[in-house]
C-alpha cells in the first residue's frame, strides 16, 4: 500500500497541480478516498485533491471513538495544517472500527503518502453512496469553479 | 563565583505519551547536571488545583523563572500569573524549526490590554513549549542563554545601585536566612509529583484583555466574575465545563485561551501568526460553516442542557458588536489573499 501513485491512476488538475486519483479506489464527496476491504471494513484517508488544498498537516484530531456508530456527515474530528484548518465528518454511515494511530503521533504522513501510510481510519458499513474515480473526478469538475469561490469568497467576509 | 541560580521547572505532559516522556526524561537528565539550574518536576502545570505541591512550591520560587510546558508559552505564561506566579514576560529565542518562512518575522499587533495585575516583582519568567523540537539540545542550548542573560541582567543591576550586595533575583516574599525561596528545599521530587486530576478553565492574556466584560456576560456557569479593581477575573476555575470554550470565541481580542484546546488559536498560539490566516476547509470537507458566535452560542446550549438547565440560544449576553466587526488587520486579509494566489487556483 506505500505506492502513492499506482500507474492506473487518473488526474485531477488544479491550477498546475495534478491530483493523482489511483484508479482501484472508491471516493467519497467529502474528497476522502475508500478501500474497499473483503471482510466490510473499509479504510478512509485524504485524496491528494484535499491534500493539495490543505498542505502540511500540523494536528489531527478525533473527537469519537472506536466502536462508535456515525451517522453519515457526523463530526468526526478536525484537522489543522498549514494552510487550511477544518472539521473533518463521517465519509459513510456505519461503525468504526480503527484509526491509524500512526497519523496520530505523525500526520506528516499524510503529505508523504496520503493513499498508503496516510491512512486515517476504517470503518464498517455500506459504500452505496460512494463514487468510483471516474464520477469522483466529475465530481470535482463540476465543482472546481465553486470550490475556488468558496475559497476566495473568505476574504470577503 | 556567581550565585545566579534559575529555577527550571519542566511541566509534565498528561497521559503517558511514549515520545513526550522520552523527551521529558532526557531533558531532566541534562538538566539536572546543569550548573546554575535548580531542576524540579511538576504534572502538568494547567492540572495543579490550589492544594498540589508543585503549584505551592511554584509559588514559593523567588527569583527568575523557566518554565517547560506542553502548551503555547502565552498560555503557559498567564496561566502561571492567575495562580500568583508573576513576573515580567521573558522573551524566549527558541522559535520551531518547521515555521513558515513567510510567518517568521511579523510583529504581533501591538496589544492594546490592561495588563497583569498590580506591581510585577523584578524577575523575568520564560515560557518554553516542548512541542517545538523533540530532541533536548535546542532547549538545553535556550535554558544556557537564559541562564546567562538573568546573569548579566542581574550584574548590571548591582552595578547600577552600585552596592556590594549578595545579588538574589527577584524580590522574595518569604526568603530563609540564605535568601533562598523556602519552598526550594521544602518538597520531595515524590510531594512535586504527586497525581494531578484533569482540568479545565480558561486562561485569560491580560496583556490582551481590554476588560470588556463580554465573556462575564456570555458565560452563564459563574466562572467569571471581576476583582476588587472591578477587573475581570476567571473567578471559579472549576464551574468551567470540560470541552466547552465558548467564552473564547465570544472574545473579541482573543485574550481568553483553554491552553488544551485542539484548535491552535484557542489554546493560546501567537495572535497573528496561525488564526485569521487560515482558509476553512469544512465546507468542502463535508460540513457547514458556522461563524464564531453561533458556534459558541451552540457549544454553551449544549452544557446548558446537560445541566438540566433550558437553551438560551442568542437570547442571553450576546455581544452587540457584531454588525461592524472586521475580521483582523489589513495585513491578514492580504496575506490570505496571497496565500490562495500560491495555490494555483
Amino acid at each position: 500500500m506505500g505506492d502513492s501513485q499506482p500507474a492506473d491512476s487518473l488526474t485531477f488538475q488544479m491550477g498546475k497541480f495534478a491530483a493523482a486519483l489511483p484508479a482501484d479506489m472508491r471516493y467519497c464527496r467529502n474528497h476522502m478516498w475508500c478501500r474497499p476491504g473483503d471482510d466490510g471494513v473499509h479504510r478512509f484517508g485524504f485524496t491528494a485533491y484535499a491534500i493539495r488544498l490543505m498542505q502540511d498537516v500540523y494536528f489531527l484530531d478525533w473527537c469519537v471513538n472506536v466502536g462508535d456508530v456515525l451517522a453519515v456527515k457526523q463530526q468526526v474530528g478536525n484537522i489543522e495544517t498549514s494552510k487550511a484548518v477544518s472539521d473533518l465528518f463521517a465519509p459513510i454511515a456505519g461503525k468504526l472500527t480503527a484509526f491509524n494511530q500512526d497519523v496520530l503521533k505523525d500526520p506528516s504522513h499524510i503529505n508523504v503518502d496520503g493513499y498508503g501510510r496516510g491512512w486515517l481510519f476504517e470503518m464498517a458499513g455500506d459504500l452505496d453512496t460512494t463514487l468510483d474515480v471516474h464520477a469522483y473526478r466529475a465530481f470535482l469538475a463540476a465543482n472546481w469553479d465553486q470550490t475556488q469561490r468558496i475559497l476566495k469568497g473568505q476574504m470577503g467576509e | 563565583m556567581s550565585r545566579h541560580r534559575l529555577t527550571v521547572v519542566l511541566s509534565q505532559a498528561p497521559g503517558k505519551h511514549p515520545a513526550k516522556r522520552s523527551l521529558e526524561e532526557s531533558l531532566a537528565a541534562a538538566l539536572l547536571m546543569e550548573p546554575g539550574v535548580d531542576l524540579s518536576i511538576v504534572p502538568n502545570l494547567y492540572d495543579l488545583g490550589p492544594d498540589h505541591t508543585g503549584r505551592l512550591y511554584l509559588e514559593g520560587v523567588t527569583g527568575d523563572l523557566a518554565v517547560l510546558t506542553w502548551h503555547f508559552p502565552r498560555a503557559a505564561f498567564w496561566l502561571l500569573d492567575r495562580i500568583g506566579v508573576k513576573g515580567h514576560e521573558g522573551e524566549t529565542q527558541l522559535k520551531p524549526a518547521s515555521d513558515d518562512e513567510d510567518e517568521a518575522d511579523e510583529a504581533p499587533p501591538e496589544s492594546q490590554g490592561i495588563g497583569a495585575a498590580g506591581a510585577l516583582p523584578d524577575r523575568h519568567i520564560y515560557c518554553l513549549d516542548l512541542r517545538d523540537f523533540n530532541t533536548a539540545d535546542p532547549y538545553l542550548a535556550e535554558v544556557r542563554r537564559i541562564v546567562a542573560e538573568c546573569r548579566d541582567r542581574a550584574e548590571q543591576k548591582q552595578s547600577a545601585n552600585g552596592v556590594a550586595q549578595v545579588v538574589q533575583l527577584g524580590v522574595p516574599a518569604k526568603p530563609d536566612a540564605n535568601g533562598h525561596a523556602p519552598a526550594l528545599a521544602a518538597f520531595s521530587p515524590e510531594q512535586l509529583l504527586a497525581p494531578a486530576d484533569r482540568r479545565w478553565y480558561p486562561v485569560i492574556d491580560y496583556s490582551r484583555c481590554t476588560n470588556c466584560l463580554e465573556c462575564l456576560d456570555f458565560c452563564l456557569f459563574g466562572v467569571y466574575g471581576v476583582d476588587s479593581m472591578e477587573r475581570i477575573l476567571v473567578e471559579h476555575q472549576d464551574s468551567c465545563k470540560k470541552g466547552c470554550p465558548a467564552c473564547s470565541r465570544v472574545c473579541p481580542e482573543q485574550a481568553i485561551m483553554f491552553p488544551e484546546y485542539k484548535t491552535a488559536a484557542i489554546a493560546g498560539a501567537p495572535v497573528g501568526a496561525i488564526s485569521g490566516l487560515k482558509i476553512d476547509l469544512t465546507k468542502l470537507f463535508g460540513g457547514e460553516v458556522k461563524d464564531a458566535l453561533a458556534t459558541a452560542v451552540e457549544e454553551r446550549d449544549r452544557e446548558l442542557v446537560a445541566d438540566g438547565r433550558d437553551a438560551v440560544g442568542m437570547a442571553v449576553g450576546i455581544p452587540m458588536r457584531q454588525a461592524g466587526k472586521a475580521q483582523g488587520p489589513k495585513d491578514d486579509l492580504d496575506k490570505l489573499m496571497d496565500d490562495l494566489d500560491s495555490l494555483d487556483l
